[in-house]
């Protein structure tokens, strides 16, 4: 399938693995990450089987210690916990920010 | 004539298919709160219906388009790929009511294939505390498929689930060798199956938005950088303090009641070889081991307290990056934690792992997590040689040693999943994607049933293999007897002794005597052998039935000697059963012989170096 959705050439895209703690936000795409070779395509195809579709709200629960690696989510009532190379596929925009950002 | 009708479970992880297949078939499979329990398929016969069925459990899925071995297994068995299976006849997909929409986009990936299905809406008990209101009948009318509500954890809908399958039972089985199901190219995306979903939810389904206020403060605390950690290392320090402090008056009383019987059956038999055989054979070697029992116990019971919670996948979510620098990841912390427990399942467990080179770092490291057929071991030594004492205000000096042999373990892991990872760079990442199931309060029930079965598994263990190596143990240290110009002690002459005296030299360099020796190959069918073999050993050959044990390795073993000997159980024997599960789940001789030769050649270097530095630090 096609995956980079993402309106990439207007707004300088948000990806997962930039937002903060406890940040709400909305996915609007996913991309294309070269860091996981010719099986791009799959991981793709299972993040949006686990339900990282556009349009699909999301909350930032937390970060693991070292480089704030793996991060964890969650999405349509369930967490998961996604490296950065997976969270950084997926375009988010802001919806509602607990803090400052 | 007719073979019985087939149905298998096929769901989400976590969303208790197994919990559903003990309730109708009366098996005792694991249950635990973290995905990927289940990595086999495992057939049962459903109880109570009026004609038989076979009913599969399968490792749990999110989608057919599978990324780990175990997702694979669920697969080929659903779509009739596995060699020599027939395919089921009727599939029970069985949904989290909690997880709706990943349970139904699954379902309708099932859907496609138009094979008979039916629907177990499990975890309703959960769902309704939640606020979810589901009206099921209408949701059943919308997707086409019976749905049938469960709770799997008390029987709710049990019955009327097995009343449905009797239905079903009354028809023929599929004949066998009929054609295998094809997996069609996906023909729906992704996104136009969930905006069905999503519209069917909308209409049949009421959500709250939040999930229970204490999971997400819980999930802040134990999943804090920093603060986690220390909660994750406190827990461990507290099992380790536990195995030691808490069960010592237990393992007393049983030691005691067994030096009782041995001397009791000494004072009333006439000497002679029976009372030799009874006491020295029998009760030195099968009490030796079970005295270890309420140890096992207790680390079971923390161990599966840990897992019904829910709290292991935060700890691999902590881990995660520690253990990626090492070729490892959070994925692969429940296989190797299992491995406490012992390395087979551990090993079995690697299935989850996607990543084929992680996995096979895995499998190989997974065998220098201390197994609990090593416990008795370590805490036979322990006791015999370190002192109890009192550090640093509350700390168990026995305890904090058996820390340090934990942990010794770990760390030459680590050492060597980071050399295996050095020799492969530039290649391909695989993502972590790992679900954090909801929290949960552990069912007493649960606890109750795992611990009755593990305390049933080491006395069957004590009852046969152990029985049976101290048996032959026992006749080959006192046949044959000692010449009439004998200047030795007897048991030097037997078979036995004579073996020991042939393997001493080679062990020499590392300090073993050859009553050790011989401990070592009854060793490689149970760990814990070693234990009664040398009660067996020097039972035999001390006069006095006094059978204990430590009091005679205290006596006959210098400090580095038993350092040396605590250092190579570190490391090697890994049983039997290790090494045959290891050559299945690799499928390769080269891989099999490789784990075995190194972790003995680790094994050797590691009792070796032990016993010289401990000899100069000595003298
Ligand atoms: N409250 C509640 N908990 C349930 C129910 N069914 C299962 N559980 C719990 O859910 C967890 C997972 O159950 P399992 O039966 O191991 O799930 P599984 O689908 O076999 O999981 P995998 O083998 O990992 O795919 C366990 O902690 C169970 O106690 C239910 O109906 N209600
Ligand atoms: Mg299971």
């Amino acid at each position: 399938m096609n995956t980079a959705l993402a309106s990439e050439a207007l707004i300088p895209a948000l990806r997962l693995d930039q937002c903060r703690k406890g940040a709400h936000v909305r996915v609007t795409g996913l991309i294309a990450q070269p860091l996981f070779g010719t099986q791009d395509e799959r991981v793709s195809l299972r993040l949006k089987e686990l339900g990282f579709l556009p349009g699909a709200p999301l909350k930032v629960i937390g970060f693991g210690l070292l480089g704030s690696d793996p991060l964890a989510v969650q999405v349509n009532g369930t967490k998961f916990a996604l490296r950065r190379a997976e969270a950084a596929k997926i375009c988010v925009e802001l919806v509602v920010v607990s803090t400052a950002l | 004539m007719s073979t019985p009708i087939r149905f298998a479970l096929i769901g989400n992880p976590n969303c208790g298919k197994t919990s559903l297949f003990n309730r109708l078939t009366g098996a005792r499979a694991k249950v635990a709160n973290y995905p990927g329990v289940t990595v086999e398929r495992r057939s049962g016969m459903v109880t109570g219906l009026t004609k038989p069925a076979e009913l599969l459990d399968l490792p749990g899925t999110y989608s057919l388009f599978v990324t780990s071995p175990d997702e694979q297994v669920a697969r080929d068995v659903i779509l009739g790929k596995l060699a020599g299976e027939r395919r089921p006849d009727l599939l029970i997909a069985v949904i989290d009511a909690c997880n709706l929409r990943l349970g139904l986009r699954l379902v309708m990936e099932l859907k496609s294939l138009n094979r008979p299905m039916i629907l177990a809406l499990n975890q309703m008990d959960e769902a309704k505390r939640r606020g979810i209101s589901i009206n099921t009948a209408a949701l059943s009318q919308a997707i086409g498929i019976p749905i049938i509500e469960t709770v799997a954890v008390n029987s709710q809908g049990v019955a009327e689930l097995r009343t449905t399958l009797d239905g079903y039972a009354q028809q023929s089985a599929t004949p066998a060798g009929e054609q295998t199901l094809t997996l069609s190219d996906r023909q729906e995306s992704v996104e136009a199956l969930y905006a069905e979903i999503e519209s069917i939810i909308s209409q049949h389904v009421i959500q709250p938005a939040h999930l229970p206020r204490w999971q997400d403060r819980l999930d802040s605390l134990v999943m804090h950088p920093l603060l986690g950690l220390v909660v994750l290392f406190s827990i461990l320090l507290v099992i380790f303090q536990a195995v030691f402090a808490w069960a010592s008056p237990v393992v007393d009383l049983i030691d005691a009641a067994f030096s009782g019987l041995g001397s009791v059956i000494g004072a009333i038999l006439p000497d002679g070889i029976l009372k030799d055989f009874l006491v020295d054979g029998l009760i030195a070697g099968v009490g030796g081991v079970l005295v270890f029992l309420p140890q096992i116990i207790i680390l079971f019971f923390f161990i599966l307290v840990l897992e019904d919670t829910g709290y292991l996948t935060r700890a691999a979510f902590l881990l995660d990056r520690p253990m990626r620098g090492l070729g490892l990841s959070g994925r692969s912390f429940i296989p190797l934690l299992s491995s406490f427990a012992c390395a087979v399942p551990g090993i079995m467990a690697t299935r989850t792992i996607a990543d084929p080179r992680e996995r096979f770092i895995t499998i190989m490291v997974a065998p220098l997590m201390t197994c609990s057929a090593r416990l008795p071991v370590y805490a036979l030594i322990i006791a015999a040689f370190i002192p109890e004492q009192t550090v640093w205000g509350f700390f168990n000096l026995q305890g904090l040693t058996l820390f340090a042999l934990y942990f010794a373990g770990v760390a030459s892991a680590a050492l060597i999943a980071w050399i295996m990872r050095r020799r492969t760079s530039g290649r391909e990442e695989f993502p972590l994607l790992l679900e954090l199931p909801t929290y949960r309060w552990p069912m007493a029930y649960h606890l109750l049933m795992g611990l009755r079965e593990r305390a049933w598994i080491f006395i069957r263990r004590v009852g046969t293999i152990i029985l049976a190596l101290s048996i032959v143990l026992w006749f080959l240290a006192t046949f044959p007897g000692a010449p009439a110009d004998a200047t030795l002690p007897a048991i030097d002459y037997s078979f036995a002794g004579q073996l020991g005296h042939f393997m001493q030299p080679l062990f020499a360099p590392l300090g073993f005597n050859w009553q050790m020796c011989i401990a070592l190959i009854p060793a490689m069918g149970a760990r814990e052998v070693a234990v009664s073999a040398l009660a067996t050993v020097y039972a035999v050959g001390e006069e006095s039935i006094d059978v204990a044990l430590g009091s005679a390795l205290a006596a006959s073993w210098s400090l580095p000697v038993a350092y040396a000997y605590l250092a190579w159980f570190v490391y090697a024997p890994q049983c039997i059963s290790t090494i045959a599960v290891v050559k299945r789940e690799t499928n390769s001789a080269k891989a099999t012989t490789f784990f075995t030769i190194y972790l003995f050649a680790l094994a050797y270097f590691a009792a070796w170096a032990t016993y010289q530095i401990a000899s100069a630090i000595v003298s």
